[in-house]
């Protein structure tokens, strides 16, 4: 009886029923769409660990080893490329690594997709000629990435590339390894990763749970007089909330769906982005169906739950929606958890525990929201009692009257303001490296460093490649010669005590390849390619913010449009009998965006000083011209988006109030 | 003496109905008019072409001889801002509002600085029986204080004529009789002209004569006794 009288009440709606509902199912398929999307990040950089295990092999221990594998990097017009040596060892007969159809034999060279492209693109010389038995391509399931550059070279147990003594540093590889199987599991960074996206999908969510309440707001703006009116004819509290439920579950539940839909047409966009150096399968991005399926579910049933949390006045009494009496005042004390938060953070430092770090910023931001209602509501105070004309007034008024829906306007800036003002400080800007390409290095074994500089002359000469070959105890530095010099780093170059130089790329290819396999297990490196892992994490972290501060202003601009028109929903019946007894239009439309303007201005700035304030004793470097940037961008954009979407519900002002009087009587 | 107010050959459809149907209506001023009639026979609409709020489909109406139907909307709105006053059933007080400035809203709206408009606005508190409750809120006010204020804030701005659509349909017999006579009194003395549309007799009595509409058209005209 309910799921049919809320389905022929939600069709009966009229024109502008049927308005707020078309909101709410828009905020439902926004949230669904974006929830979808910070589930998956998890579930991507997951899948991307899982592929990349095989190559950070586990010491067999105990169990029968049955092959050797070792990894190193290598690099191409300035990419990475993960080189991975692998041989059965003697007698056995190990599973092949995912992607491969069989296990490697000595000689065999696998490269993955994009690595095959690039050396078939590329001169021989350049590339090709550092794998010369190139046998065939690797799966999809051995690669990290679409893009990522990938060789898998088979040897012998005893081939040097296994044997000779290698560095340990993790930056350059890892040295070979007696392993009992090839699943490996997941590199360090993977799993650092793995937490960043954690971080990220948390910032993401807290908009998010505010969209939420902003949505369900609206569903119950429409719906509240009905309900009572319901009520006063005698349906019993618990119809009321079946109806309230079915028909808020209907729409959400459309909502959903479309949000899931939306999601799956953005898959194709989001995959482009480049994190860890590529961009995405488009299969790491789909979350497990039963993810999808409990988002499509979960989210309905959640909107219904608010939707009853938001009509139990309606529940509770008949006359509960009507009668408006002065609320309470909040408390100060709210203020003093914020300040209680904020005094514990000078305290912390880079070398506090990260559960700390985590409860003292997670602090800082849950009371910057309860705080929120309560600044907004002194800010109300300070408008009215300042207000010369009527639409500060109004505005004053409105806040004082009801500051925790005003607040729910702008939360979601000026959340996303705290998480702007923490990262705008904490993203370091670029590097301080050298970007020196111009000179070679390569560990010789002890003792061997003029042997090896000698054949470096030697093979360099038959490559055509111009260079200085000098060594530095067992280090062999190739200077190449038509590199130029890099100016301003001076420091830094006092400190390498040689000139900083930038080769020509198709030169440096040409010199690593001349030099490929000339230390077995060792890689020529530039000073570049050693600040590489540094460079491309820093980039990540920039695109990450920009990833996260674009989900939450997306959400919350979305909020501020939603809660704005569910406010003049709210308010129809008061704006048509003040536009009927002659008050301007733009009065009433100032008042709305004084309303929201004022607190936004206040909050949204206080947001970003709180979330700058938190972030101080992280800096690793000054400030940098990047992050400000970032912040001001935010500012800019979050001030503009929430104006706007604000803007946006004027033609549903205009539309509650240019006909006050549609009836024939 | 001239009509305060005069409606003229007024005609309005909505669709295939027929709300009004050439009706003529004059007001005098100072004079109080009751509009009666069933539901959906025309009487709000009547009242809300000589408001100035709808543009009835033909016939004209005259404000002190000017006319006013054929204003455009910004014009309209500043009229019934500066020279109507309007009482409705319910809703019309802005709930955040204390009651001192829901009354000197329409003052304020008219350029009266803030001060001085809460000022004029508590004069009319002591002559409608609110005394004291300048600072409530309409959510802490009974149905009939809540009505009272919103006669103080129909006639802060002297206006030259009071509409008043069921202006105690929400309130019990006795309060909706003591609204009444204050609202009559209140708008004469100011010697403003009040229209007011009721189903109730009893409201009807108070006004100097009663026009009955039916199916869109002025049926009969009776002076009160």
């Amino acid at each position: 009886m309910n799921v049919g009288l809320a389905w022929r009440l939600l069709k009966g709606g009229g024109r502008r029923g049927m308005l707020g509902t078309w909101l709410t199912l828009g905020a439902v398929a926004v949230s669904t769409a974006l929830l979808l999307f910070a589930v998956a990040v998890d579930f991507a950089f997951a899948a991307r660990a899982d592929r990349g295990a095989w190559r950070n092999p586990v010491p067999a221990g105990g169990r029968t080893a049955v092959a050797v594998e070792a990894s190193r990097y290598d690099y191409v017009r300035g990419k990475e490329i993960t080189v991975v040596d692998l041989a059965a060892l003697p007698g056995k007969s190990p599973e092949p690594p995912p992607g491969l159809s069989r296990f490697p034999a000595p000689g065999e060279v696998w490269l993955s997709p994009a690595l095959a492209e690039l050396a078939d693109r590329l001169p021989a010389a350049e590339l090709a000629a550092r794998y010369p038995e190139r046998t065939g391509v690797l799966g999809d399931e051995a690669l990290v990435h679409p893009d990522e550059l990938v060789a898998v070279a088979g040897r012998a147990p005893d081939a040097p590339e296994l044997t000779a003594a290698r560095d340990s540093d993790w930056i350059v590889g890892s040295p070979p390894v007696k392993v009992a199987s090839l699943a490996g599991e997941p590199t360090e960074d993977a799993e650092g990763y793995q937490v960043l996206a954690l971080i990220a999908s948390v910032l993401m969510v807290v908009p998010l749970l505010v969209f939420g309440g902003a949505a369900a707001r609206l569903t119950v703006a429409r719906r509240d007089q009905r309900l009572a009116a319901l009520r006063l004819v005698g349906a019993t509290p618990g119809q009321v909330v079946g109806m309230t439920v079915a028909e808020a579950v209907i729409v959400a539940f459309a909502g959903a769906l479309t949000g899931a839909a939306a999601y799956a047409l953005a898959v194709p966009l989001l995959s482009r982005v480049e994190i860890d150096g590529g961009p995405w399968f488009a299969a790491d991005l789909w979350p497990h169906p039963l993810v999808m399926a409990g988002a499509v579910v979960a989210v309905p049933l959640l909107t219904g739950l608010s939707a009853v949390a938001g009509l139990r006045r309606v529940v509770v009494s008949p006359l509960g929606v009507a009668k408006r009496e002065t609320p309470p005042g909040m408390r100060f004390v709210r203020v003093l958890v914020l300040f209680a938060a904020l005094a514990a953070v000078p305290m912390m430092s880079s070398d506090t525990s990260a559960t700390v770090i985590a409860v003292v910023i997670g602090l800082a931001f849950l009371s910057l929201n309860l705080v929120g209602p309560w600044v907004v509501g002194l800010i109300g105070r300070i408008t009215a009692a300042s207000a010369r004309r009527p639409a500060r007034l109004l505005a004053g008024r409105r806040l004082v009257d009801d500051p925790r829906a005003a607040w729910r306007t702008v939360s979601g800036v000026a959340l996303t303001g705290f998480v702007a003002g923490f990262l705008g400080l904490l993203s370091p800007g670029s590097l301080v490296g050298t970007q020196d390409t111009g000179h070679l290095r390569v560990s010789a074994p002890a003792g061997q460093a003029a042997a090896v500089a000698e054949r470096t002359r030697d093979r360099l000469k038959e490559a055509g490649v111009a260079a200085a070959v000098t060594t530095r105890k067992d280090v062999v530095v190739i200077a190449l010669k038509e590199a130029t010099r890099i100016t301003g780093q001076d420091a830094r170059r006092k400190e390498l005590d040689e000139p900083l130089t930038q080769a020509d790329p198709a030169a440096l290819d040409r010199a690593r390849t001349a030099l490929a396999g000339l230390v077995p297990g060792r890689t020529p490196t530039t000073e570049a390619d050693d600040e590489y892992f540094g460079a491309q994490i820093l980039g990540d972290i920039a695109v990450g913010t920009v990833v996260v501060l674009s989900v939450s202003f997306l959400v919350a601009i979305a909020s501020a449009g939603i809660t704005a028109a569910s406010s003049v929903l709210d308010r129809r019946q008061t704006y048509a009998l003040l536009r009927l007894a002659g008050t301007p239009l733009e009065v009433l439309d100032r008042a709305r965006r004084a309303e929201t303007l004022i607190p936004l201005a206040v909050m949204g700035g206080g947001a970003i000083l709180v979330g700058a304030f938190c972030g101080i004793p992280f800096m690793m470097t000054d400030p940098n011209l990047s992050g400000l940037v970032t912040l001001l961008v935010c500012v800019g954009v979050g001030f503009t988006g929430v104006v706007g979407a604000g803007a946006l519900s004027r033609p549903l002002l205009r539309s509650v109030t240019a006909d006050p009087a549609p009836r024939p009587d | 003496m001239n009509d305060v107010l005069a409606g003229r050959g007024l005609t309005k459809r909505f669709g295939q109905t027929v709300a009004l149907a050439g009706v003529d209506m004059t007001v005098r001023p100072g004079e109080a008019v009751a509009i009666m009639g069933p539901s959906g026979s025309g009487k709000s609409t009547l009242l809300h072409c000589l408001a100035g709020i709808m543009k009835p489909d033909s016939g004209e109406v005259r404000l002190e001889g000017t006319r006013i139907d054929d204003m455009g909307e910004r014009r309209r709105s500043a009229l019934r801002r500066t020279r109507f006053g309007f009482v409705f059933q319910f809703g019309q007080l802005l709930p955040e509002l204390p009651a001192d400035e829901n009354v000197a809203l329409p003052l304020m709206l008219g350029g009266v600085a803030r001060a001085e408009a809460v000022r004029r606005g508590r004069k009319w508190f002591a002559p409608l029986g609110l005394g004291g409750m300048e600072a409530r809120r309409p959510g802490e006010l009974s149905g009939g204080q809540a009505q009272r204020v919103a006669i103080a804030r129909a006639l802060v701005t002297r206006p030259a004529v009071v509409f008043a659509d069921e202006p105690t349909g929400a309130l019990d017999q006795t309060t909706g009789h003591d609204t009444m006579r204050l609202l009559v009194e209140a708008t004469k003395h100011n010697g403003a002209s009040l229209i007011v549309v009721t189903h109730d007799p009893g409201v009807a009595g108070w006004c100097d004569r009663t026009v009955e509409v039916r199916d869109g058209v002025l049926l009969a005209a009776g002076a009160r006794a």
